[in-house]
Formats: structure tokens, C-alpha cells, sequence
């Protein structure tokens, strides 16, 4: 079942453009958005979060555009922004107490078992923290309340492999429960052990939105990885 | 609405914000311009702008499962409680000086404006002047603030020498009466005052929803 969709996203700066990105995402699927730096990706991401106005497109998700649902539709959604850190001198605690108030699905449970598989003390503040024990506090606020969707922006950079293979797994199983996990990374490896589908962007504009087998099948040479794959891609192929 | 003012209150604010509501306590200090208690809690307030722009406040508050327009209703609910409880201690402070303190020589041979009705209609001016330039300007951009302050400062000192002056201009003696002298002029006074702060606000919040919705974050 489709549980978000972007058609025809169009945005232009001076020095970049996002060219009619278009593509769409099925529950209890998981998602690799792949792409060198400034190929768009967080782009599309702030566009899909209503952080940035597209110059044209459309976005929806649970069958509703994004405009004019955001509040409902957000409540539906988790998000994490890789290390961005907030409040850097607020306790993790009083952070989390505030947020959870915005959400009436907050699971306490799944917090506190997030707090423990990611060994966050709720004590410490921000400012104490990793750039890997940043991403997993986004990380922890985002999965605390029964998100239908997830939308990650390079989730697993800063985290050790352990963690990263960790975080791999609870994809695995959100996406089991029905949940439509959509990750930006630059580690295609993760994108190898864990996606279903994959949405492909360069130089603003969506080469490949399709499942894995189907990306392997088109792209990949016999025998090749993945990770050489797009290396050879984005070595000049995909425009010539 | 009352989870974005408490985040404001609990996340985004500075402590000085709070603290600088006892300036509204400056309507009690004789031979000083009293309307510069309302220009400090105006500070104050700025120094939560500024705390909340280095810990991506604004980045945090629009990724919260609320419209775009409630992050920028929510900071103008903060900065008018904070207006409030200052308004609150100098209506204090006013009454305290019209009535128990009312023949008192050192506020009787005050050079200095008064504390009256007609001060507080004024401090609730410069209160709507903090709303229209800085937090309204604020908006424009959700990360410059110091244009919009420097413009306040301008402005809120221009209306604290007009109203330190005016009192000296002939057939205007009445708008530094003591205790209830002129009661229904002061009244009137301070009824518009309120009146064009909430106009003034409601204007200037409206406008920054606007300005907040189109901009990339």
C-alpha cells in the first residue's frame, strides 16, 4: 500500500536544481535514498517535512496532500536528522519531556527501550554527547511513537558498525510490523543488507526509484557489488 | 497551542527573560525615565531569541507535529506572557504611586514622567513596538535579529522621549497627573494603549505566519 508520495517535486536554487523528482513509498517497506552530496537528497527530505516550498510538485501521504495536513500528518511521522544536535545544554530528559507532549501515540515503553538498547543516560545534555550518541537521540525520538513512516536523513553516519547493524535490525523489524522506513545514506552497504527499494538521485534528479532486485537487474554488472555499482554509475555513466 | 507555549517556556526561552520582568519594577524609581523598565524586559526577551537560535529552536519547533504557523503563534504567545507579567508588576508599582505614595514629595518634585495610567498605556506601546519590529522582523528571515533590534532600540527610545516630553508641552500638563487627577483622561490613555498593543500585535503575528510559511528552513 503507497503511504507517501512525491510527483513531480521541483525545486530550484541558483547553483541546483531538484528536476521533477518523483517517486513513492509502500508500508512495511524499506527505503535506501542514495546519492553523492548535493545530489538533492535532503532536499527532497525538507520538501517531504514541509521545510522547504517546492517551486512546483506535489506531496502526499495517508492519501492526504501535505499542505493544509501538516500538523495531522506529521503526528504520523518520525524524522531524524542525522547529528543535528537541539537544545544543546537541555537534558535529554526534559527535551524528551516536552516532545512526547505533541504526540497522543507516544509509547513510553518503546522509549525507555530505546534508551536502553542505545545506552542514552537522559541525564546528560546534547552538548555531552558523540556526534554517534546525537544521531541515536533523534534516532530514539523519532521511533518513540509508533510512526507509520520514517523518514531518516543518514541515520547510520557517526554510528560504530555495532550500533549501525543494531539500527539495520530495528528497521528490519518496524518494517515486519508494517511501518515504511525511507533512510538517505552515503554507505551503500546498509542499503545491501537491508532496503527493498531503492530511490536514486543525481545531480537533482531521480535515476532509479525501484525495488533492489530490480535496481541489481538494470544497473549491476555480474558479480559486482552494489557499492562498485554505484561507484561505476556516478563515475560519469548515468549522464553520459 | 499550550505544548508550543510550553516548550517556548521550557526549551527555547533564557532565564533572563524571566529575571528581567523585575524591570517592570522600575515604575517605582523616582527622577528616571520609567519607561525604560519596558525597553529591559524588551531585552530580555531578546536574549531568548538569541538562546533559541543557537540551539536550532526554530529548525526543532517546525519538525514538531504542528502547523508551521503555531511555532510562530507559539513565540508570540511567550513574549506576551513575558509583557504581561511585566505589565503586571508596573500597573503594581503605578497604582502603588497614585495612591499610598500619592503626596509623596521625592515622586511629587519628580522632574521625570510620572507613573500614571498614561505611562502604562505607553509602556504597552513599546511593548507593541517590540512585537511589530523585532519579532515581526525577526520572521522575515527566522535567523537575523539584529536589524529588527537595533530598529527597536531606535524606535522604543524615540517613544520614550516623546512621552518624557510631552508633559512639558503647554496644555498637555495633564498627562503627568498625580494619583487620581484627570482619572478618565488616564483611563482613556491607558484603554488605548491596550487596545493598539493588541492591535499591533495581532497584525504584526499574522504578518510573520506569512513571512514564516515561505521561508526555507
Amino acid at each position: 500500500m503507497i503511504i507517501a508520495e512525491v510527483k513531480d517535486l521541483v525545486k530550484k536554487y541558483p547553483s541546483f536544481e531538484l528536476k521533477s523528482v518523483s517517486f513513492a513509498l509502500e508500508s512495511g517497506r524499506i527505503t535506501g535514498f542514495i546519492g553523492r552530496n548535493g545530489a538533492g537528497k535532503t532536499t527532497t527530505i525538507k520538501s517531504m517535512l514541509n521545510m522547504i516550498h517546492p517551486d512546483s510538485g506535489m506531496i502526499r501521504f495517508f492519501d492526504s496532500p501535505l499542505t493544509g495536513n501538516e500538523a495531522k500528518i506529521k503526528k504520523r511521522i518520525g524524522y531524524s536528522a542525522g547529528t543535528i544536535s537541539w537544545y544543546p545544554r537541555k537534558k535529554i530528559r526534559d527535551i524528551v519531556d516536552i516532545v512526547k507532549r505533541f504526540y497522543d501515540t507516544w509509547d513510553e515503553a518503546e522509549y525507555r527501550k530505546y534508551l536502553e538498547l542505545f545506552s542514552i543516560d537522559e541525564t546528560k545534555t546534547p552538548l555531552e554527547l558523540s556526534e554517534g550518541m546525537k544521531v541515536k537521540v533523534n534516532l530514539m525520538l523519532a521511533l518513540s511513537h509508533r510512526s507509520e513512516v520514517l523518514i531518516l536523513d543518514e541515520p547510520t553516519s557517526g554510528l560504530d558498525p555495532f550500533s549501525r547493524n543494531e539500527l539495520l535490525e530495528i528497521f528490519t523489524d518496524l518494517k515486519n510490523e508494517g511501518v515504511a522506513v525511507f533512510f538517505s545514506t552515503h554507505i551503500i552497504s546498509d542499503i545491501e543488507k537491508c532496503a527493498d527499494d531503492i530511490v536514486y538521485i543525481s545531480q537533482g534528479r531521480i535515476v532509479a526509484a525501484m525495488q533492489k532486485a530490480d535496481f541489481i537487474r538494470q544497473f549491476s554488472v555480474a558479480g559486482e557489488s552494489l557499492e562498485y555499482t554505484m561507484l561505476r554509475l556516478e563515475g560519469g555513466a548515468v549522464h553520459a | 497551542m499550550r505544548n508550543i507555549l510550553r516548550k517556548e517556556m521550557k526549551l527555547s526561552s533564557s532565564v533572563l527573560s524571566y529575571l528581567f520582568i523585575l524591570f517592570g519594577l522600575m515604575f517605582l524609581l523616582p527622577g528616571y525615565p520609567i519607561l525604560c523598565g519596558a525597553f529591559f524586559v524588551s531585552l530580555g526577551l531578546f536574549q531568548s531569541f538569541q538562546t533559541a537560535r543557537e540551539a536550532n529552536d526554530i529548525v526543532f519547533s517546525a519538525l514538531l507535529p504542528v502547523a508551521k504557523k503555531d511555532v510562530v503563534i507559539g513565540k508570540y504567545l511567550f513574549v506576551c506572557l513575558i509583557e504581561g507579567c511585566a505589565f503586571l508588576l508596573m500597573a503594581f508599582a503605578a497604582v502603588l504611586r497614585m495612591t499610598v505614595f500619592s503626596q509623596s514629595v521625592v515622586y511629587r518634585s519628580n522632574a521625570l514622567m510620572n507613573a500614571n495610567f498614561f505611562a502604562l498605556g505607553m509602556a504597552c506601546v513599546i511593548f507593541g513596538m517590540f512585537n511589530l519590529i523585532f519579532v515581526g522582523g525577526f520572521f522575515k528571515t527566522a535567523y537575523r535579529f539584529g536589524r529588527p533590534f537595533v530598529t527597536f532600540i531606535i524606535a522604543a527610545f524615540l517613544l520614550i522621549f516623546a512621552a518624557e516630553a510631552l508633559h512639558h508641552v503647554p496644555g498637555m500638563e495633564a498627562l503627568n497627573a498625580f494619583g487620581s487627577e484627570h482619572i478618565v483622561l488616564q483611563v482613556t490613555l491607558l484603554a488605548a494603549g491596550i487596545v493598539l498593543y493588541l492591535l499591533i500585535t495581532v497584525i504584526s503575528c499574522r504578518r510573520a505566519c506569512g513571512y514564516f510559511e515561505r521561508i526555507d528552513l
